[in-house]
């Protein structure tokens, strides 16, 4: 009897030995969050909110990769079949990786949705689901360059601005600077999501509500583009290959030209780099009739759907993207605007309310930058067309039309 | 090449031969500064503060002095537009201390392993391969030749997942032999050994063959002696190239930057849409990535010269 | 009294034995090259190949029940004919992919007619020079010319990109050098889509608008005008950047293949009166045939997949003049969710540098008894 009541107790104690070892290990959770690095100060900044995540998480660790190459590690990562817990998507890939299936819906694992702006809550909804909160995002504006306005003796833009005060300044601010190099008035790259905004201020559109039709063959495109096009003919605008420069931001940093329309990403780049520019934003310029539009850029944390630990994960996105991590990284004062509504002032604060006011004005009617999968074809034709329209071996219309024949094609698909 | 020199009877240097020397001269002198130029500037560069580098990248001797005047009073970088140009030799090492901040001494020695494993790995299997299609007959000789020779016609990129899975199948990701062990055999390598090995006459094999060697330690003991300079050439080839290889190390080594090379590592220098912003710092570790590299050529390629010399089997 | 015969060894060996020794000798060297090759090289591309003939996006965990469709040749009528036909019957058209591809095709054609003889005739020629016994500091000239090769085309595409921005290093010093060339009629190097034949015809006048109607026919999604256009300059800038980096390497194997030459020959050679040309031409030439076949297959397959350069600079830009085959796979593959036709992409551009090569080999073989 003795030995039996010593082999249940061992037995017993075995088991609860062995539950309680089940028990904590299963507290110790590692999830993997992938991302790409952006500047030193950035990383760091992430780094401490996964901090502070893990020191509110007891058991849970997280693995912060930040990779080079971003996409083509991520993608690789994907159809091994290994891909991260909890990852970056950029709006204008969620539709290719929804439509691969490896992300999770969002739907009633979000929080705070009604601290979020609702433009990038549309931005990450695809098909009808909400699939990820967003973790941080850009709006397009209007960057003049104040001495160089000063010395022409022109007004500062402001949020009343038309095409036609654009063109007017743009013209007038045209030269050459004390060096003998030319400056232009405004910069205009050629790409299709810096023309966006001209074709939705003119009431235009490239796709229907359902993304089934194209509906790009308007005179309202044609009007927006030949604007475009027209001021790079006319010699006040040009791409920033044109005046030495390799985006817009340089461009309009070395003083080559008097107008750039940038995001807020451009902020940390001129704060640190030339601090001594003295420059403004406001919203980006109406269509004569008035309407106003600009593109918001978007990044946002999402969860595997192929996941060991989908609620640790989704735990960590909401933990970044909630207002408590939004504080966090607002009072850094990045360039990026953090997503949480409640933290808008803190970043305000931080940056600068005048610069800071000129892009999140924007927000409210700002465009997501997102199109159907392989819109990438569309996008290329668009921009080669573009330069050769900027050189002046084509015209506008010849740019609509193979646009439009190649939307027509990527959507048979 | 080490010939004595033979009494030619009355050579008189015709004008001819001196035009063809100077013009010799000028070609070379001038060939040999295109190709450094790009260098020199590389260097020069990487010792001045990001304003300098913007504004001034001509100019080989660094401008601003250290520190100080690449700031402004508050402690603030200086614009571009703001820099003097006087010439002054005051060199910083700003560039330097950024990047080694950034782990590349790590990323150093992790290169270095991955090259020396790879070159070794290379010069054994390469040879090896390289001796049995040029000069032992077994079936499927030629095939497996033009196989070889196939795979190097197909683009690396479309076989980037592929092998990606395949490595992850086994465990090999984030590993040091993830990287070595796909890489230890190159195609180019193999057809490098193969040609030289044709071209190296019968006699000497057959030879030893005669002596009663077997085929492996003539291998070692005969032939891959005269093959220095081929394999001089080979080990130059490997280590480079496994020096400054990015696509491999990017898919194998992502996930721990602590097995990070020295490419993966200049890479994440750059911006998220591309663009370089740390000027200084990429420069500088563009030299540091390069001088390693440039004294081992150095070093090495005096063997070109002290090859085996064919005159031995004459007579 | 007879002599104590001699009796010859008994042969242990016959000759199948012998072959078969010779033959197993082979495995055993070609095993480890043979096994790596296996694993990560052919079964890759076995894998490239099935992948070719699907409609995988790349992105969909691969071994996933449904995460591919068998399409057939479907992605390879895309891309050469530019159109396929649905199993229920409907035409869907792929003009961009078919006019992409002839794109793409035309650049790197272009690309590999300048680069290939331009390095190889370069390479062989510095590596005569090079090694002349008259030549003092040898060594500098070896490693200054071999220094491009060196550095990781990644970082030398970056510095390039530097020196050749419009205002940079190598524009300001032409400028500097001469008087015409200043800021306003500095070349764009690094974005600018004319092509470089375009830009001599139009020296002589003549341009699109009065060469004639011929130009405008199209032919594979280009007018017969597009496909004149010569390498823009910007592909030019590439293909500079490209030449000048790989020099060096052919360099070093003709040197290697030069050093095999013994000076016997050349004495010989200089004691029957020939002068420098000669010996250049009718011993040094054809002694180096082998090796110039393996710079030019090296060169060749090279340069039809040139991919770096254009990922770092260019992104196929500026107007599409700089997307190559090599790059055309990969933006397929990666930014357009399209793997299968990446893959199709990649097996067409074998096919092509195979044809190549052996059409290169047949044309060297007939010359020599290589």
């Amino acid at each position: 009897m003795r030995k039996l009541s010593v082999l249940t107790l061992v037995v017993v104690l075995a088991l609860v030995v062995s539950a309680a070892g089940a028990a904590l290990a299963r507290q110790n959770v590692e999830i993997t969050l992938m991302g790409w690095s952006s500047s030193t100060e950035e990383n760091d900044a992430l780094l401490a909110q996964v901090a502070a995540f893990e020191a509110a998480n007891p058991g849970i660790s997280v693995n912060v990769q930040l990779v080079p190459e971003y996409d083509t590690t991520i993608q690789a990562a994907f159809a091994s079949g290994d891909s991260p817990n909890v990852f970056y998507v950029d709006s204008s890939k969620l539709p290719d990786w929804a439509e691969a299936g490896v992300l999770a819906s969002g739907e009633g694992m979000i929080e705070n949705l009604d601290d979020h702006y609702e433009s990038l809550l549309e931005a990450f909804t695809y098909d009808g689901t909400l699939y990820c909160p967003p973790k941080d995002f850009s709006i397009m504006a209007l960057q003049y360059n104040k001495d160089m306005f000063d010395a022409a003796g022109l007004d500062y833009p402001t949020p009343d601005w038309t095409w036609d005060d654009l063109r007017a300044a743009a013209e007038a601010l045209t030269g050459e600077n004390e060096a003998g190099q030319k400056v232009l008035g405004l910069v205009t790259p050629p790409n299709f999501e810096r023309w966006l905004p001209f074709l939705y201020q003119a009431g235009g559109s490239v796709l229907s509500e359902d993304w089934t039709e194209v509906t790009l063959d308007s005179d309202e495109a044609r009007e927006a583009l030949e604007f475009y096009i027209g001021m790079v003919n006319d010699g006040i605008a040009g791409p920033p290959s044109m005046v030495d420069a390799g985006w817009g931001g340089e461009a309009f940093a070395q003083g080559r030209v008097a107008l750039a329309m940038e995001g807020n990403w451009v902020i940390s780049y001129l704060v640190e780099q030339f601090p001594d520019l003295n420059w403004g934003v406001t919203e980006l310029p109406r269509h004569p009739a008035g309407g106003q539009a600009s593109m918001v850029f978007t990044v946002c944390y999402s969860v595997a759907s192929d996941n060991d630990y989908p609620d640790e994960s989704w735990q960590l996105a909401n933990f970044l993207t909630g207002p408590e991590g939004s504080q966090l990284v607002a009072e850094e004062g990045f360039g990026v605007i953090p997503p949480a509504i409640s933290a808008a002032d803190t970043w305000l604060e931080a940056i600068g309310p005048e610069i800071g006011e000129g892009f999140l004005a924007g927000a409210e009617y700002a465009h997501k930058w997102q199109f159907p999968v392989g819109f990438q074809d569309v996008f290329d034709t668009f921009n080669a067309d573009l330069q050769l329209a900027f050189e002046g071996q084509y015209l506008a219309e010849d740019v609509i039309i193979d646009t439009i024949g190649v939307a027509e094609e990527v959507l048979a698909r | 090449m080490t010939a004595s020199t033979t009494t030619a009877p009355h050579e008189r240097r015709s004008p001819l031969m001196t035009a063809l020397t100077v013009v010799g001269w000028t070609v070379l002198i001038v060939f040999a500064a295109l190709e450094i130029f790009p260098f020199v500037f590389t260097v020069a560069n990487s010792f001045k503060c990001l304003p300098a580098v913007q504004s001034y990248p001509r100019s080989i001797i660094p401008v601003p002095p250290f520190g100080a005047e690449c700031q402004t009073e508050t402690g603030a970088a200086r614009s571009p537009g703001d820099v003097s140009g006087a010439v002054t030799f005051n060199p910083t090492l700003e560039g330097y201390e950024e990047i080694a901040d950034a782990n590349l001494p790590r990323w150093l020695y992790n290169t270095a392993i991955f090259a020396v494993a790879i070159t070794i790995g290379r010069l054994i299997f390469d040879s090896l391969a390289g001796y049995a299609l040029a000069r032992l007959r077994f079936p499927g000789n030629r095939l497996v030749f033009y196989t070889i020779l196939g795979t190097m016609m197909v683009p690396a990129i479309v076989l980037l997942i592929p092998r990606f899975i395949i490595l992850k199948e086994l465990s090999m990701l984030n590993t040091y032999q993830g990287l070595i062990v796909p890489l230890a055999v190159d195609a180019f390598g193999i057809f490098l050994m193969k040609q030289f090995f044709e071209s190296i006459p019968n006699e000497i094999e057959e030879a030893a063959m005669v002596d009663g060697a077997n085929r492996l330690t003539m291998f070692f003991r005969v032939v891959l002696p005269m093959a220095t300079p081929a394999l001089t050439a080979l080990a130059i080839f490997s280590f480079q190239g496994a020096w400054n290889d990015f696509l491999m190390p990017l898919l194998i080594l992502s996930g721990d930057s602590d097995l990070w090379t020295l490419t993966l590592g200049l890479s994440f220098l750059r911006g998220a849409y591309g663009e370089t912003l740390r000027w200084h710092a990429f420069l500088a570790g563009s030299v540091l990535t390069t001088l390693p590299l440039a004294l081992i050529f150095f070093y090495f390629q005096r063997y070109f010269v002290e090859g085996v010399s064919y005159s031995g089997l004459k007579g | 009294m007879a002599q104590p015969q001699v009796l010859a060894r008994p042969k242990v060996t016959t000759m199948a034995a012998k072959r078969r020794q010779e033959a197993l000798t082979g495995y055993m060297f070609m095993a480890p090259a043979l096994v790596i090759f296996l694993v990560f090289l052919i079964i890759p591309i076995g894998a490239a190949v099935y992948l070719s003939f699907t409609d995988w996006n790349g992105i969909t965990p691969v071994f996933d029940e449904g995460a591919y469709q068998q399409v057939g040749l479907d992605n390879y009528r895309d891309l050469l004919l530019g159109e396929h036909t649905e199993d229920d019957g409907r035409v869907v058209k792929a003009t961009t992919r078919q006019r992409d591809f002839f794109i793409s095709l035309k650049n790197t054609t272009y690309y590999v007619l300048g680069v290939v003889p331009t390095q190889t005739l370069l390479a062989l020629i510095l590596a005569v020079i090079v090694n002349q016994r008259w030549l003092k500091a040898k060594g500098f000239f070896r490693t200054a010319f071999y220094f491009p090769s060196i550095t990781s085309s990644v970082v030398i595409s970056i510095i390039f990109m530097w020196m050749f921005t419009r205002g940079g290093l190598i524009n300001t010093t032409i400028g500097a050098v001469f008087s015409g060339y200043d800021s306003g009629s500095f070349v764009n190097w690094l974005d600018d889509p004319r092509g470089v034949i375009h830009i001599i015809l139009e020296q002589f006048g003549v341009t699109r608008a009065n060469v004639g109607d011929w130009a405008s026919n199209r032919s594979l999604g280009l007018t017969t005008w597009e496909w004149l256009s010569g390498p823009s300059v910007t592909m030019l800038t590439i293909m500079i950047l490209n030449t000048w980096t790989t020099i060096g390497t052919m360099m070093v194997i003709f040197l290697a293949a030069l050093q095999n030459i013994p000076s016997s020959v050349y004495e010989a050679a200089a004691i029957d009166g020939a002068n420098a040309w000669r010996i250049f031409r009718q011993i040094t030439v054809p002694l180096l045939r082998p090796t110039t076949f393996f710079v030019v297959t090296l060169g060749l397959i090279g340069c039809f997949q040139v991919f770096d350069q254009i990922y770092v600079i260019s992104s196929g830009g500026p107007a599409k003049t700089t997307l190559t085959v090599a790059y055309m796979v990969y933006q397929n593959g990666f930014n357009r969710s399209a793997m299968g036709l990446a893959a199709a992409t990649a097996i067409i551009l074998f096919v092509i540098i195979f044809a190549f090569t052996l059409l290169q080999r047949l044309f060297v073989s007939e010359r020599a008894n290589v």
